[in-house]
């Protein structure tokens, strides 16, 4: 996913403005030791691959959280709205957040260590994480018995058909389309046309597709293996939608829910309350738990006012929390350094990996020692300040992140980790030998706070190594518009990318398959190489995931340091903080942030 | 006077038509693609152009200015959320709610705030430009004087957070900032408030005590009032009988244009204090370029302004008559 999703890169934008008009800049560049030690921990934990649990582990309930107890009201405090609510429209972090705890998947990621860090993909609605018997090309599911929606209906085989078939309507626009592309086996959306419409005018996939046999039982066809299905249907977007409570663009408003929370009130903007979903049977669920009675979110929490409430930690600030908020960049090192504050903060990296994108469609970025003499000039220091330092962002070397599998913390073909102000007599060297000393370079930035910061910079340590660097503005919510348009004209630009599970087939496809370039497509380098197209598609047929991550990573590679288009510039890290009557406190390393399915009231 | 409250609304009328215009034109005809924020991670021309056709941007500007237009006074059945009755300014491209349903649902949030501010604002500042014009050229009038000078160079996303930090989580002598409604609560609506109230009036009274000092000394240069003077009536009897009403003349007008200014919104307060009005609207409509939220929302602030414009030219054809012979 791209980081924040279109919609809330705007919002990041426009609203770290005034974090850093109120907090001033922060320090940055520094790491102790302690930190350092956590953050190899953090990555060694995440970056172990999530295996699938067999059919006992996904008998619920879920293993009770140590000294929990029943009842309680949890404020929640948030930055922005939840634009949707219908599943197959849910693509962003923070709608998955609440997802996990009102809607239900066939699979689900289940915490198997007592403080979340470890987790399996098992059976949801379903009563295991799929099985197959031809290496991916065919899964089967059966449903649990008991499974109900919040209006006590139960949930049947003809809701998960409903399910993928709606995804082919025209309406459903945000969510993710791995499966619908599987489906069709077909790229981009032209996987529309295998249910053109949806299910609504009375056609339905053929069981060549999708068969539902009887009322439990769910078999996914495809023409390629898709060893990957047990973690895309564990994604928010694969939730089930009820068939007969479907009301199409309106459900997105009032969808139906099965999670052990439904919504008793939504403003938008303003607030929802949660609930109990009386119909939730926890014997069904392995993965949720239903301590809290009531959780009442507020929304346009700035980051500033949410730390600072629950710093506070009275009254009803005690009970309070964030799912997605993190601590503030200007609170950030206080908070980190505060021991009476460790037993209410988590923190552990976000998926996305940021990177600086050379456009490989500029006929003077086609050679290579340029390309190589960016690489080896851009600074990183500016950074990894402008986002608050080493606690907020770490000096990346490759494109893998640390909480995927294959991640290899030790390549760094740039020496970023090193010397992450850059190398600009190394750089200059190279440009030299490729005769384009002063060369123009247009260096499209975003204009947020952190983009002015960073790209001020970057743009100085590129002008050192010999560039004429010539920044241009680019309005935050319409950045991405503009740097994914094929024909943009600008030399660099910088992106980020996470992964929308635990393996780099969400990243590396999307950004680096040649095949795939148009307007709007996610690989804004318009790397177009042949070993790597070849790549994509032989790995892509590896059914074994270890095997699979092991490849995925040195492709990976190959397009830093080979194809030299990507140059990896910074994980996102992030912090966050609870009340101090806020119990079962984990970070969730698939959510990318606080866990809400644990919490309780102490 | 009723004929000259028709005729300003009348021109008031005028002038939100060619404002709806020149705002829906500015809007939708810039070379700006709001489908492209809408189209997800596989973005195609088939995905594009069915995104045009379900936010119905796919017809020509006349043509879609026109149905607008007709939304606003028959209501518009062609959205696929639902219906949406007059006035209908169409759904949110962000989150799928009516637009005038969300203007309504935030409007009390920013009355609450504008009104509580206003009455704050206006007596402060009233009081005390009244008393340091009053104790012209004493220690009173200097302090107010300096005060006011200070204060109107603070800045609310300054003064706000300084406040929270102090008054809230410091001393604890406040409640956090947060709207209740007031026939829900209206002891948690007022608590909730105080703090915003109090900055925003900072701001402003510092204004008003400036405008009223002055305005008042001129009134006491003026010839009826130094002949009512010379005539032998109090200092106080001609402060308050003769100075003052004309001293009021340019207080109104500038307290007309603030109050509808605020209410269609105060954005930096309500951003400051995360107060869901009308402004912090207006900032996620930018956010998300949200076309339709933000025509709302900039009408709406409009249509309040050209309001309080009439109000106020009704109170100065109230206060002086000769206003209304012209």
């Amino acid at each position: 996913m791209g980081k924040g999703g279109r919609h809330t890169y705007a919002a990041i934008s426009v609203l770290a403005a005034g974090a850093l008009a109120l907090t001033g800049c922060s320090s940055g560049g520094s790491k102790d030791g302690a930190s350092n030690q956590k953050d190899t921990e953090n990555a060694k934990r995440q970056q172990s691959s999530i295996e699938f649990g067999k059919a006992q582990d996904s008998v619920g309930p879920a293993p009770e959280v140590p000294g929990a107890k029943a009842g309680g009201t949890v404020t929640v405090l948030q930055r922005d709205t939840y634009a949707h609510l219908d599943p197959a429209q849910i693509y962003v972090s923070d709608e998955g957040s609440l997802s996990s705890i009102i809607h239900r998947g066939l699979t689900g990621y289940k915490a198997t260590s007592e403080d979340g860090s470890k987790h399996e993909v098992v059976g949801d609605l379903a009563t295991d994480s799929g099985t197959t018997s031809d290496g991916g090309k065919t899964w089967t599911y059966k449903l649990k018995d008991g499974i109900k929606w919040a209006d006590g209906t139960p949930i049947t085989s003809a809701d998960v058909r409903h399910t993928f078939e709606r995804l082919f309507a025209p309406f459903i626009s945000n969510g993710p389309t791995y499966i619908q592309q599987w489906m069709a086996n077909t790229p981009g959306t032209e996987y529309r046309g295998l249910l053109k419409g949806g299910p609504y005018g009375g056609k339905h996939l053929p069981d060549t597709v999708l068969a539902t046999p009887d009322d439990k039982t769910i078999v996914f066809k495809f023409k390629e293996p898709k060893p990957d299905l047990p973690y895309a249907l564990a994604m928010a977007g694969y939730s089930v939608v009820s068939q007969k409570k479907d009301t199409k663009e309106k459900y997105d408003k009032a969808p139906m829910t099965a999670g052990p929370y439904k919504v008793a009130d939504f403003k938008s903007g303003k607030s929802m309350t949660l609930v109990k979903n009386t119909n939730w049977d926890p014997k069904t669920d392995p993965i949720r738990h239903q301590y809290v009675d009531q959780f009442n979110i507020l929304f346009n929490k700035q980051y500033e006012d949410s730390t600072k409430t629950l710093l506070d930690d009275t009254g009803v600030n005690a009970t309070s929390i964030s799912f997605n908020n993190q601590v503030d960049a200007g609170n950030l090192s206080k908070v980190l350094a505060d021991p009476k504050l460790k037993s209410r903060v988590v923190s552990g990296y976000q998926p996305y990996v940021g990177q600086m994108d050379i456009n490989m469609s500029q006929p003077e970025m086609q050679d290579k020692k340029v390309r190589e003499a960016i690489a080896y000039a851009l600074p990183i220091t500016p950074f990894v300040r402008a986002y608050g330092g080493a606690q907020a962002m770490e000096v990346a070397g490759g494109l893998i992140s640390p909480t995927v599998s294959g991640y290899n913390p030790s390549f760094d073909p740039f020496g970023k980790k090193k010397k992450p102000a850059g190398d600009p007599v190394k750089a200059k060297a190279l440009l030299k030998e490729a005769g384009k000393v002063g060369m123009k370079l247009t260096f499209g930035y975003i204009n947020t706070p952190e983009g002015q910061q960073y790209s001020t910079a970057m743009a100085a340590g590129l002008q050192k190594a010999g560039f004429n660097v010539q920044r241009q503005e680019i309005p935050a919510e319409t950045y991405y518009d503009q740097i994914g348009k094929v024909k943009n004209n600008f030399d660099i630009y910088h992106t980020a990318w996470g992964a929308d599970w635990p393996s780099a087939s969400t990243v590396v496809p999307p950004l680096y398959d040649g095949r795939v370039i148009q307007d709007g497509a996610a690989n804004y380098a318009h790397v177009n190489d042949k070993k790597v197209n070849a790549d994509i598609d032989r790995v892509s047929k590896i059914s074994d995931p270890v095997k699979a991550a092991e490849e995925w990573n040195k492709i990976s590679e190959y397009v830093v340091k080979d194809v030299v288009s990507n140059i990896p510039t910074g994980y996102y890290k992030q912090t966050q903080i609870a009340g101090s009557k806020v119990g079962g406190l984990v970070y969730d390393d698939v959510l990318g942030g606080v866990d809400p399915r644990r919490l309780f009231v102490k | 006077m009723l004929r000259f409250i028709f005729r300003r609304t009348l021109g008031a009328v005028v002038i939100l038509v060619l404002l709806t215009v020149v705002a829906f034109l500015l809007f939708f005809g810039m070379p700006r693609d709001p489908a492209l924020l809408m189209c997800g991670k596989t973005c195609t021309p088939d995905a594009l152009a069915n995104i045009h056709k379900t936010l119905g941007i796919d017809k020509s500007i006349p043509e879609q200015f026109w149905i607008f237009l007709q939304g606003l006074f028959v209501g518009r059945d062609d959205f696929a959320q639902g219906p949406c009755p007059a006035p209908c300014f169409g759904y949110s491209y962000h989150t799928n709610e009516n637009v005038w349903s969300t203007l309504i649902d935030r409007l009390p949030t920013t009355v609450s705030l504008a009104v509580g501010a206003a009455f704050l604002f206006l007596f402060v500042g009233l009081g005390s430009g009244l008393l340091a014009a009053w104790k012209r050229g004493t220690l009173i009038d200097k302090t107010f004087t300096g005060g006011a000078m200070v204060l109107s160079s603070m800045q609310i996303y300054f003064l706000g957070p300084l406040a929270m930090a102090f008054l809230v989580y410091q001393t604890h002598l406040f409640d956090q900032v947060e709207y209740t409604n007031f026939t829900k609560n209206p002891a948690s609506w007022f608590t909730g408030l105080v703090i915003p109230w109090a900055v925003l009036s900072t701001i402003f009274a510092a204004q008003y005590t400036r405008m009223a000092r002055s305005s008042m000394i001129e009134q006491l240069q003026e010839e009826h009032v130094r002949t009512a003077r010379a005539k032998g009536m109090s200092r106080s009897y001609v402060f308050f009988r003769y100075a003052w009403r004309g001293s009021l003349i340019p207080i109104v007008t500038i307290f007309g244009i603030d109050i509808g200014s605020l209410l269609g919104g105060a954005i930096i307060t309500e951003y400051t204090f995360g107060l869901p009005g009308l402004g912090q609207l207006a900032v996620e409509a930018v956010k998300f370029s949200d076309l339709p939220l933000l025509l709302g929302v900039m009408l709406f602030s409009a249509a309040m302004i050209l309001l309080f414009n009439i109000i106020v030219d009704a109170c100065y054809a109230f206060i002086d008559p000769r206003v209304r012979l012209s």
